[in-house]
């Protein structure tokens, strides 16, 4: 009893009798949970919720030949059938091209012949008559491809460099915004304000204003992507620096070191797997975002997206999606590995 | 200058000892009103390897804790040598006096090595802390100190958390001796590991602490391990001094005024299983 007191450093202890453990939750967390569901209903009503099972159900079951048709099949269909075959030649018209040497073809090139059918006006009889033409084209079996690929390396390093932005801006902006580094409350509000701020501009609005800055190409793009990305990264740095182990810290401080010693000394070592994790997700994330960045002209493989879109050429969109999927799929065992072997 | 001749110079200054802490009635009152400290005064001499004994509560950690001003006073004066504990003195006073935590406090994450390095965290140019970068002079000062508690070569690059509970208080030492401190706070640096170890842990500790002519401050609450290892035994309760003698004054009427009213603590029991035994 008396040693009890003495541990609670002298408040009086109770019998057990008159403890109080509470159940762990109580009538309010089903009010709570109620009000959700109330929300969750009238919301429901407002985003359609119910007509989208139900196309999708129709979808499902017209796939699988219960059900006729759907609208959503159709739609989506049509899309997807043109996607195929993907295109990965490169045809150019012989005759646009000037200074090409028919006896010295570039490498993997060929000329292939084909006949186009064009109709013409008979001034005489006032009837359209068809004309057979011979065409040359000049064709680079997998010239597209080629081409594709070179830009989603262009693509790549815009995400790199969009990185490395990212983590340059959110170290300082982590610092401040860490409850127990920063200076002062204004040095912190200031922080945590910008990193809302940039977490909160969407990446497309942010490029389409920087692009009225630096021009079509890849500076507003990963001048854009690496902002947004510094929002989050600011965010989550800090948020781990707040939670890492104080007693390192302790000991430390307890040697006289200052904050950013500390910081180094007795935080880094411990936040860095998770820092890593996210620096990762950052770049698979910017590897993504850089694909639709460039539909507002920001570089990169999205810019050749939205012409050959823009064009109906879903071939080639086709080839396009394809590489940005092998991309993010390497990119995410790559990163597996990098994350295992670093944090093991 | 020679280490004895350092130490004879501090100890006669005036013709009189000069103690090498000094304590002049601290009070530390929480806000929550508890007094942690309550009139505490106490000289130690250089080079005295001095347990606070006493139960839980009683204000041992606190008293070490202004030591390096991890806790400020409500009032009172802690000297050390001529140095008053001051907002100004606070980091040369930090410089010179190291502390040994009961949970060890390593970065779990960081090597060995690295956490002994961290012992001069304060010292080498910011550059080099940045990078972990740190002189040759002071790696193999860190492999001495690492050899000195009894571990290998193989023990530096592995991740202080892979360590036994008693290698990582080792390690936690070897960081405190790093910089060669005047003063060794240990804050029940044995609490956490089991009784066989608790007194290999304790005489390394007074060992390496007078081969370096430190002085030594250490918290502990087994009063067996206090008799066997102090020179000196201040025993606090409630935050007050009730026993400054050497250990064979320590008799079981003292230990009885200590732990009156309390259950005396069984011999040398361990708080909690060895961590990671």
């Amino acid at each position: 009893m008396r040693e009890a007191e003495l541990e609670m450093g002298g408040h009086p202890a109770k019998r057990v009798a008159d403890w109080h453990l509470p159940a762990p939750y109580d009538w309010r967390a089903a009010l709570a949970v109620l009000l959700i569901a109330l929300a969750l209903i009238w919301s429901g009503q407002r985003m359609e919720v119910g007509k989208m099972i139900g196309l999708t159900g129709e979808a499902v079951l017209a796939s699988v030949g219960l059900q006729e048709e759907s609208q959503v099949g159709k739609g989506l269909g049509r899309m997807f059938g043109q996607l195929f075959p993907f295109v990965i030649e490169d045809r150019r018209e012989l005759a646009r091209l000037p200074d090409i040497d028919r006896d010295n073809l570039p490498m993997f090139t060929r000329i292939e012949l084909v006949e186009v059918t064009t109709f013409h006006m008979n001034a005489a009889t006032l009837q359209a008559e068809p004309r057979v033409d011979v065409k040359e084209y000049l064709v680079h079996p997998f010239g597209y491809l080629l081409n594709v690929l070179g830009k989603m390396v262009e693509t790549f390093e815009m995400a790199i460099w969009a990185t490395i932005i990212s983590v340059i801006l959110s170290i300082p902006l982590a610092f401040f915004g860490a409850r127990n580094y920063t200076p002062n409350r204004f040095a912190y509000s200031a922080s945590r304000g910008i990193v809302s701020f940039l977490r909160a501009m969407p990446e497309l609005i942010i490029a389409m204003f920087l692009v009225l800055g630096f021009g079509f190409g890849a500076i507003a793009g990963y001048l854009a992507l690496g902002l947004h990305g510094a929002g989050f990264l600011g965010k989550f740095y800090a948020e781990d620096i707040e939670g890492a182990d104080r007693k390192p810290q302790e000991a430390l401080t307890a040697l006289g070191a200052g904050k950013l010693r500390v910081l180094r000394a007795a935080v880094l070592p411990q936040v860095a797997p998770s820092y890593v994790a996210y620096t990762l997700y950052i770049l698979d994330r910017n590897v993504r975002m850089a694909a639709v960045i460039g539909l507002v002209g920001a570089g990169g493989i999205g810019q050749e997206l939205k012409g050959r879109y823009d064009t109906f050429e879903f071939g080639h969109v086709g080839t396009i999606l394809l590489v940005i999927f092998l991309t993010v799929f390497v990119l995410d065992q790559v990163a597996a590995k990098l994350r295992a072997r670093l944090i093991g | 200058m020679s280490a004895t001749a350092i130490l004879n110079a501090a100890r006669t200054i005036g013709g009189q000892v000069q103690p090498h802490l000094s304590f002049r009635d601290l009070r530390k009152v929480y806000p929550d009103g508890v007094a942690a400290l309550d009139g505490v005064s106490a000289d130690v001499p250089r080079g005295q390897f001095c347990v606070v004994l006493g139960p839980s509560g009683s204000g041992k950690s606190t008293l070490l804790r202004v030591v390096n001003g991890l806790t400020s006073l409500s009032s009172g004066q802690m000297t050390l040598g001529d140095l008053p504990m001051s907002a100004a003195n606070l980091r040369a006073i930090r410089r010179k006096v190291a502390m040994v935590h009961q949970l060890f406090n390593l970065t779990e994450r960081a090597s060995v090595s690295a956490n002994v390095l961290a012992g001069a965290v304060a010292e080498v140019p910011f550059w080099r802390v940045m990078l972990g970068w740190y002189p040759a002079e002071l790696r193999a000062r860190a492999c001495e100190v690492v050899a000195r508690v009894g571990l290998d070569e193989i023990h530096l690059p592995r991740r202080a958390v892979a360590l036994s509970g008693g290698q990582q208080q080792r390690v936690g030492i070897a960081r405190a001796f790093l910089l060669r401190p005047e003063v060794i706070l240990a804050d029940e640096p044995v609490a956490s590991l089991d009784p066989a170890i608790s007194r290999e842990v304790l005489g390394l500790l007074r060992e390496a602490g007078r081969e370096q002519g430190a002085t030594v401050m250490c918290s502990l609450h087994q009063t067996d391990l206090a008799r066997e290892f102090a020179d000196r035994i201040i025993g606090m309760r409630k935050g007050r001094v009730v026993f400054d003698g050497p250990p064979h004054l320590f008799d079981a009427r003292a230990e009885a005024a200590l732990y009156e009213g309390l259950t005396p603590p069984a011999q040398a029991q361990p708080r909690k299983e060895a961590l990671h035994a």
